[in-house]
């Protein structure tokens, strides 16, 4: 066995024969996944790349090179201004919930108390429901009149809460139901990070006679700071990617109160009928995830 | 009771909280789905019993709709899931054997970038094309399209899962004479199965709940799942008895699967972090 070995590394100018091949085949296994890609998303982007510099609607299909108007219209539309603050709103505030919150947990979950497995279970079911379904169980649960968190603050003599009616709850609503279906997926890559963690510098800083909250502080979370940024990039594409549940449970409503950008694409596209407009939005929102991108890249991988 | 002992029960309880917390919502849908219309409207909400009978199920199940929007999901699930994890795989292959060809950052880029963009952004053009070619409403088209979308989790969770397979066990196959694909399938196809099964399982997720893409490239013909449990919210009167028997449904093969299989999406879900 050595000896074949060796002529076969002998053969290969050098480097083993495996490697001398899949750089020169790699490619082929590559070419349906292309395939796919072509058809599904180069070919579609291109497709809107143009568009969105021409005065295309569902109605007409013969239209006209208009510049950039499209883009202009967009910039001076007070919507989409609104949709955009929705937009950071509704990260910003998922964020400062989401990753403390699953943090803490993930720690409690890492104690491995006897009996949390199932605890956990549990915790984590909500992550693997359709949004559809999470929309139509909140719409169930804040109904105003006959939901059921309404009707538990009546039973404590407190007043009714318009969840979704009124615009400063609606949008802590969407928050809310967000954090509910989503918090479980920092708790699960944190717990993962932290038990990923080497038992060897914990245990050190101990002897060394550090308290439980130095070991965080000085040891734990650095350690777990490159998961953390991992999180946090995920949490934030996903959030300007919601559009599901929120649509299910506001429909960006009451008026455009939680009309994110998203649903401000799919209005200009299938309620205003403005396939241009649409396509310029969808142009915007993909250059703006550039930072996102680039992250991801030097993050390598996941 | 000590100190730790102390602690120890107070993460407990913090814990059972949340458990209590994540769960109700399911469970008061659940509960919602086999209550009549008194029960739903009680102005006292009944945390417990009641007249439970199973008359919303019978109302939708006995839905035409509903029966053949459930077949379209299975099909479209099925044949999405395979397409997209049988192409993710093979590309994985060339991508965690470490082939150094030109067209591999281009490649990771566009995985990136489908990734992060909202389906919307893509919709909107694929509407306009679906429309042009005459796939509108086509099973067909959908199930290329969710196969696409869903690309970048096939990809990565495989390139995961390849890379834990120790490359001798290939090379010493290929001094015996064995070729590349053989390879492929013979060996590293079986010894990767495990991580196979976690990403067909966390595919078929995705594609079961999927929504924006059905909403806009189906019509009647090849609605699907979601998009019919949706429908209950835009009609004027919402039943929600039967709005929640549906929601119920539509979530039941979720539950079964997180119930038979769980640290196997568990695995899909935290993108291969979490091994166990």
């Amino acid at each position: 066995m050595r000896s074949q070995q060796k002529q076969f590394f002998e053969r290969s100018d050098g480097r083993t024969l495996k490697k001398w091949q899949i750089r020169k085949t790699g490619w082929v296994y590559l070419i349906p996944a292309w395939l796919l890609l072509l058809a599904i998303v180069l070919v579609p982007m291109f497709f809107s790349f143009t568009s969105s510099f021409s005065d295309a609607n569902l109605m007409n299909s013969d239209s006209q090179f208009i510049g950039f108007d499209n883009y202009n219209q967009i910039f001076k539309d007070s919507l989409f201004w609104e949709a955009t603050r929705t937009t950071v709103i509704i990260s910003g505030m998922s964020l400062l919930i989401q990753i403390p919150l699953g943090f803490f947990l993930a720690v409690l979950l890492n104690m491995e108390l006897r009996g949390t497995a199932l605890l956990r279970s549990g915790i984590l079911m909500p992550l693997l429901l359709t949004p559809v379904a999470v929309g139509l169980m909140w719409r169930l649960m804040m109904n105003i009149d006959n939901g059921v968190i309404n009707g538990t603050l009546h039973m404590f003599g407190l007043p009714a809460i318009d969840w979704l009616g009124d615009r400063n709850s609606a949008i802590l609503s969407v928050i809310l139901v967000d954090s509910w279906q989503n918090t479980a997926f920092v708790m699960l890559l944190l717990l993962a990070g932290l038990q990923n963690i080497p038992a060897s510098p914990i245990e050190a800083a101990k002897v060394d006679g550090a308290s439980t909250f130095q070991v965080y502080r000085h040891v734990i979370l650095p350690l777990l700071a490159p998961v953390a940024l991992v999180v946090v990039m995920i949490r934030i594409i996903e959030s300007i990617k919601l559009f599901d549940f929120i649509y299910i449970l506001t429909s960006g409503g009451p008026g455009t109160a939680t009309q994110n950008i998203s649903l401000l694409d799919f209005r200009y596209g299938f309620t205003f009928l403005q396939t241009a407009q649409a396509a310029a939005l969808g142009i915007i929102i993909t250059l703006s995830l550039t930072p996102m991108y680039l992250l991801w890249r030097r993050a390598n991988r996941i | 009771m000590n100190k730790s002992k102390l602690a120890r029960f107070s993460a407990f309880i913090v814990l059972l909280f949340f458990f209590i917390g994540s769960l109700f919502p399911i469970y008061w849908t659940l509960l919602t789905s086999l209550r009549d219309r008194l029960d739903i409207f009680a102005k006292v909400p009944k945390f417990f019993g009641g007249n439970l009978t199973l008359e919303n199920y019978r109302s939708v199940i006995s839905d035409e709709t509903f029966i053949s929007s459930l077949k379209n999901s299975v099909f479209i699930t099925v044949l999405a899931t395979f397409v997209s994890v049988l192409v993710g795989s093979l590309a994985a292959y060339a991508l965690a054997r470490n082939g150094r060809f030109k067209s591999r950052r281009p490649f990771e880029s566009w995985m990136i970038l489908l990734r992060a963009l909202p389906g919307i952004v893509l919709a909107v053009p694929l509407y306009q094309m679906v429309v042009k070619l005459g796939l509108y409403d086509n099973s067909w088209a959908l199930v290329i399209c969710y196969a696409a979308i869903n690309l970048p989790y096939s990809v990565w969770l495989m390139v995961g899962f390849i890379q834990g397979i120790p490359i001798e066990i290939e090379e010493s196959a290929q001094i015996d004479g064995a070729s590349q694909f053989r390879i492929l399938t013979r060996i590293i196809l079986p010894l990767v199965r495990s991580g196979l099964g976690a990403t067909t399982i966390f595919v078929a997720m995705l594609s079961w709940n999927e929504y924006l893409l059905p909403l806009i490239l189906a019509d009647e013909g090849s609605k699907t799942l979601p998009v019919y449990v949706g429908g209950f919210v835009t009609s004027r009167t919402i039943d929600y008895g039967a709005m929640a028997a549906a929601a119920c449904l539509c979530i039941i093969p979720i539950a079964l699967v997180t119930l038979l299989v769980q640290k196997q999406l568990i695995r899909g879900l935290s993108l291969g972090a979490v091994k166990e």
